[in-house]
């Protein structure tokens, strides 16, 4: 099938970037591949790269030696193509582990903001999950920790709120997933103070924007989007039919930048974190923070385009 | 869901059987004597059958939950000390009370317990190995938690009176669990654990309706 690549004046282009409040941030360029897209977090202005990479499973490795150097590969990947937001839990076995064994043998990860959750009950058992992730990682101080999946969250909220106003912690959040507890998460979004929010979305799995989404834009609260494959099962349904020839129109040269680019040109999203254990597939989900995101109309283009495969 | 790959799963059963070599050749060799104290009972052979049970519930508690599988699976601390227990109460129940006596009887429940004990200790690692799940990645008997399921299922159905229903518990629920994880990481020698304990248990409440009957 040949693909159609529609000239754009660069002057629309960045306009229409602009309005999706997207920049480029050309030092993390990966070489020959162009500026990697960046939105700003709400509360601080900090540019993040809009591709993320998230570690459920990926990463949860254990001891192997093996095993662990193909994820250092991976990483090293991730950080070649200009990544920054790594994200983990204590929920995911060895994956905080096995990061730490990672970034000790990486060079470039200057870039690397380090989020991770907080996945217990109690203040005390709280602050001694947070500090042995803080020792898993080698980190002295989370960019963003997240309390996981609301579990205790008013405990855990009154001690982020307090590491951070001491500087242990930059950025405080709360996750869900699944599309699971959204009207507790949106009740906390609203009355809470907030940075950051993670929850799933993805080109099948749109509930988030009925409410959650413009609420984070309405509160100025940075959107983290897990799940943006739906744990690989879009690949499963669509990846054996051909990608549409005007995905060429925003620079998609492969499925998973066109469900990545589907997700962060949403004007609230701030970054997905697809997962992959995979040099190529990190390559290719690195892919989706370069060149031109869909327009609002293309958006929905896109979902008619998956919903009649 | 599981928080892990099946080959991250064989990859942590390659580190814990190096680990542990020839811990292995031990287990086979004491589940070898087990079958044949059964068949052939000695003086005491009652008791010692239940200490290799215990030792072997023990070990794969501690040992392989504890401190191999909590590493990529935090449940392994909750898994441990189930099969922990189960070892103490075999330790307790038949070793230390001398509640247990184990003899092979040619009925329906001797012959299904004689052909579980015969599949863990040979069958399961065979089909394990033609899957590609062989040596050093297989789970092996005595030492990992479904040969030592299905191993102790079939001893239970080789005691000679009444099952005493406190030590089938772990068993039966570790055959859900694991059946589980089976079907999730696509383990075919370990589907045979929710049929087997499933079965297992039936045979069970039917043999102890038989004697409290007779």
């Amino acid at each position: 099938m040949k693909r159609t690549q529609p000239e754009l004046s660069r002057r629309a282009f960045l306009t229409s970037l602009g309005a999706l409040g997207v920049a480029f941030e050309g030092g993390r360029a990966f070489a020959g591949a162009g500026a990697v897209l960046t939105k700003a977090v709400p509360a601080t202005g900090e540019r993040l790269p809009v591709i993320g990479m998230g570690s459920w499973i990926t990463f949860n490795v254990g001891d192997d030696p093996a095993l662990r150097e193909a994820r250092r590969q991976v990483l090293q990947a991730f950080f070649d193509r200009g990544g920054a937001v790594i994200d983990s839990s204590p929920m995911y076995g060895s994956s905080e582990e096995v990061i730490g064994y990672c970034l000790a043998r990486i060079a470039n990860k200057r870039a690397l903001f380090a989020a991770t959750k907080v996945w217990t009950v109690s203040r005390w058992l709280g602050v001694r999950q947070m500090k042995e992730s803080r020792r898993l990682w080698g980190r002295e101080r989370f960019d963003l920790m997240q309390i996981h999946n609301l579990l205790d969250w008013e405990t855990h909220l009154e001690t982020l709120v307090e590491w951070k106003a001491e500087r242990r912690v930059r950025y405080i959040g709360m996750t869900t997933s699944h599309g699971s507890r959204h009207d507790e998460l949106e009740k906390a979004m609203a009355g809470q103070p907030l940075d950051f929010v993670q929850f799933t979305y993805n080109i099948l799995d749109r509930e988030a924007e009925r409410r959650l989404l413009p609420l984070a834009a309405e509160r100025g609260l940075a959107v983290i989007v897990n799940r943006p494959f739906r744990r690989g099962a879009l690949f499963d349904d669509f990846a054996r039919h051909p990608l549409p020839g005007w995905a060429g129109e925003f620079d998609c040269a492969n499925w998973a930048q066109f469900f990545l680019k589907f997700i962060v040109s949403h004007p609230a999203v701030t970054c997905a974190i697809p997962a992959t254990s995979r040099v190529d597939h990190m390559h290719q989900n690195m892919g989706a923070a370069i060149g031109r995101l869909p327009d609002a109309g293309t958006r929905k283009r896109m979902i008619r385009y998956v919903e009649s495969l | 869901m599981l928080a892990y790959t099946t080959e991250v799963f064989f990859s942590v059963f390659a580190l814990y059987n190096a680990a542990i070599w020839p811990a292995q050749i031990i287990a086979t060799a004491l589940g070898a004597l087990v079958v044949l104290l059964t068949l052939r009972p000695r003086g005491g052979s009652d008791r010692i059958i239940a200490a290799c049970l215990a030792a072997s519930w023990l070990w794969t508690g501690v040992v392989y939950h504890m401190m191999y599988l909590t590493a990529i699976d935090w449940a392994a601390w909750a898994f441990g000390t189930a099969f922990a227990m189960q070892g103490v109460l075999f330790a307790w129940t038949g070793a230390a009370r001398g509640r247990l006596v184990f003899r092979f009887s040619p009925n329906l429940t001797g012959w299904a317990g004689l052909g579980l004990v015969i599949f863990s200790l040979a069958a399961a690692p065979l089909i394990g190995s033609l899957t590609g799940h062989g040596w050093p990645r297989a789970p092996m008997f005595g030492v990992a938690p479904a040969p030592v399921t299905l191993f102790t299922l079939g001893m239970l159905l080789l005691s000679e009176r009444r099952v005493p229903l406190h030590l089938t518990v772990i068993p039966v629920l570790w055959c859900l669990i694991g059946g589980t994880a089976a079907w999730l990481l696509n383990l075919p020698e370990d589907l045979a654990l929710p049929l087997a304990g499933v079965a297992a248990m039936a045979l069970v409440l039917w043999k102890n309706r038989g004697a409290a009957l007779s």
